[in-house]
């Protein structure tokens, strides 16, 4: 029952959603009468749950989402995305749609762009008033996802306020609760029993965790997923690809198959991004030399580096 | 205070009005988790509020994380929650104690009235006895101390103490928190 | 000195007895009505203790003192508090508030047995009183003294008329 009634809001939602994206559609092609945006608190509860995803994916199409999918490894996540600029005129490196929001946590979205500016500035202002300023360290990816999912809910629920119109991924590392050498021991039979289950280490051996975070402000832990434009196919290519106990640089490779397998024109450094959530990149500290510091562990792959993994497919 | 792979944290009983015991059963010292102690010195009232206030914070953590707090991270809490009464702060000298429990390493820090955090590898007192306890503890705390004879060493420090303070003493609780263990003692000390 | 002693000491009394009591009383009351069930005296004590904390960094603090003795409801056990104005609460054996803790606490000390019976006590209580008139200053109005035991509550005769001489 509680699933349904979800369902229905949701779909409300959506619906608001799509309506918006049409009327500034509309809007610019200025071709059509504007569309007054229906309140978003007017749904009708006779409506079957399912259309609601019909109209998830109406609404993809009509604001053309990029594909975004991600790919949890053992040892890290990989968010892959494609910069779709509408014109050659653009400048490529100026866009940028995967962020960062803590030194271990990165996002990235489909939907509308705007939109997703403010949820990273939200995001980032979260994780430091509601955590990093009261315990002095960052959130854990699970307390910054409710952080976000809180902001998109509450979007759902206020006066005078539409919903924010994008799907997001989150990608972080965890430290685990576990002891050392406990960790270190379960870590052991694991390998020497050449079984790798895959299994990130949930909140006991820490490890990469990986969210989606809907409009409606759900959010669902993922080992791979995508979203956005063409999202159900590169999922169905994905469930193919995906391996239990995979190693990041795979699962950069299978990222990019991906990607291939549903964009269509050219891929190259300028055209793709890439985020990676894997071992700590000391490189990137400010200074050196400051015991117990460690570099970030989500950094955004240079187009060189790109280039180098999509010459090496 | 620090021992190998273990801590101790203890306080003494005395409530009192200036000069005159009210109640020889006051404890300040406080657990928050497996391995995650608080000491609490000064104004009674304040040592209730805030033991109280972290007990809800620390609580409501544990129900958000669903994880036990760090030693290291309660302080950094203790720290920005006093801080925020910066200009009506709560008058007391809290002292945190615990084991890391990821590494199992020893965590002791002290803090003033508004938060601002003392670091320390061996030691951290507080309270009207301080400059006493500064003395007992610099003469009888030495390093890799076991948990008996960390238990010893912190008990005599602080009976010895309290003893040549009007305003402390009249037992003490003493607490030597090792791995899986925590060992709870009441000591009776003088009552006069 | 004195006379402002004095004047101070009776006005405590008097807002003790129907303000603040009153407010407790009545969520007490609510809480019995609510839960069908009495409050521990622990739980009302560490209530009391929670509105006069946070009444104290109000802008209008409450100046009360309070000493909260009951029975538990169960157990049947009786317990004791000390309450102050600044909310800071202790379980005791026997306590006093005001100049009388500098006559009575140190008879209570000798006198105050763990397990003493009702009788015992009124005659600690007694001895207290005595002091008082010996040796405080203010001048004494008389007791008001009542029994809390597991069936209710009581109020006790006592003598006030009793005179007693300085040695």
């Amino acid at each position: 029952m509680k699933e349904l009634y979800l369902c229905w809001s949701f779909d409300a939602h959506w619906r608001c959603l799509e309506l918006e994206a049409q009327r500034q559609l509309d809007y610019s092609k200025a071709s059509q009468p504007r569309i007054p945006p229906i309140p978003h608190s007017k749904f009708s509860p006779n409506r079957p749950p399912l259309v609601s995803k019909v109209s998830l994916r109406a609404a993809s199409n009509h604001l053309s989402f990029i594909t975004i999918l991600t790919l949890s490894a053992t040892n890290g996540i990989v968010l892959a995305t494609e910069k779709k600029s509408s014109s050659p005129l653009t400048d490529p490196a100026s866009l940028s749609k995967i962020s960062l929001i803590t030194p271990n946590i990165g996002m990235v979205y489909a939907g509308m762009g705007p939109d997703y500016r403010v949820l990273v500035d939200k995001a980032r202002k979260v994780s430091h008033t509601n955590y990093k300023r009261v315990y002095n360290e960052y959130p854990p990816t699970r307390i910054l996802v409710q952080d976000v999912a809180r902001v998109m809910q509450e979007a759902t629920q206020s006066g005078g306020v539409r919903p924010y119109g994008v799907s997001l991924l989150i990608a972080g590392w965890d430290e685990g609760i576990l002891p050392d050498e406990q960790a270190a021991v379960e870590g052991e039979t694991t390998e020497g029993e050449k079984k790798p289950t895959g299994k990130t280490g949930g909140i006991l051996k820490g490890g990469p965790m990986l969210y989606q975070v809907d409009p409606s402000g759900a959010y669902y832990p993922w080992k791979a997923t995508a979203i956005g434009k063409s999202a159900t196919s590169a999922k169905t290519f994905l469930e193919k690809r995906y391996t239990e106990g995979l190693e990041l640089e795979d699962a950069v490779h299978i990222a990019l198959l991906t990607l291939k397998e549903t964009i269509e024109g050219e891929m190259n450094g300028q055209t793709i991004e890439i985020g990676i959530v894997g071992p700590p990149a000391d490189h990137l500290l400010g200074v050196e030399g400051v015991e117990g510091a460690t570099g970030p562990r989500f950094r955004k792959l240079t187009p060189q580096e790109i280039e180098d993994y999509l010459t090496n497919m | 205070m620090v021992g190998k792979d273990c801590v101790a944290i203890a306080c003494d009983l005395r409530l009192g009005l200036q000069a005159l015991t009210v109640s020889n059963n006051f404890p300040k010292v406080f657990q928050y988790g497996d391995n995650v102690f608080l000491g609490l010195t000064g104004l009674a009232t304040d040592v209730s509020t805030v033991s109280d206030l972290f007990r809800y914070k620390v609580n409501m953590y544990r129900l958000r994380e669903e994880r036990a707090i760090a030693p290291s991270t309660f302080a950094n809490l203790v720290s920005s929650s006093l801080y925020e009464r910066r200009f009506g702060p709560y008058f007391v000298s809290p002292v945190v104690a615990g084991l890391d429990p990821k590494t199992g390493a020893p965590f002791i820090c002290g803090f003033d009235s508004i938060g601002c955090i003392d670091f320390a590898k061996d030691f951290i007192v507080s309270g009207t006895a301080s400059e006493q306890l500064f003395g007992m503890c610099e003469s009888l705390w030495e390093p890799n101390l076991g948990p008996e004879d960390l238990f010893e060493t912190i008990s005599q420090a602080l009976l010895s103490a309290v003893d040549r303070d009007a305003l402390s003493g009249w037992g003490a609780h003493v607490y030597v928190i090792e791995k899986n263990k925590v060992t709870k003692r009441l000591l009776k000390g003088r009552q006069d | 000195m004195r006379g402002a002693t004095i004047l101070k000491a009776s006005d405590d009394k008097t807002r003790q007895l129907n303000k603040h009591t009153l407010y407790i009383q009545a969520n007490a009351q609510l809480y019995s009505m609510r839960n069908e069930t009495d409050l521990s005296p622990t739980a009302l004590a560490h209530y009391v203790r929670g509105q006069l904390a946070t009444s104290l960094r109000s802008r209008k603090p409450y100046n009360v003192n309070l000493l909260l003795g009951g029975v538990d409801p169960i157990t049947h056990k009786p317990s004791l508090f000390w309450l102050d104005y600044l909310a800071a609460l202790a379980p005791v054996p026997y306590a006093a508030h005001g100049y009388a803790q500098y006559y009575c606490l140190s008879i209570l000390d000798k006198h105050h047995h763990p397990d003493m019976t009702l009788v015992q006590g009124i005659k600690v209580l007694e001895m207290c009183t005595d002091e008082l008139k010996r040796r405080l200053p203010i001048d004494f109005k008389g007791m008001i003294v009542k029994a809390v035991t597991k069936d209710g509550i009581r109020d006790i005769e006592f003598n006030d008329d009793k005179v007693v001489k300085c040695p």
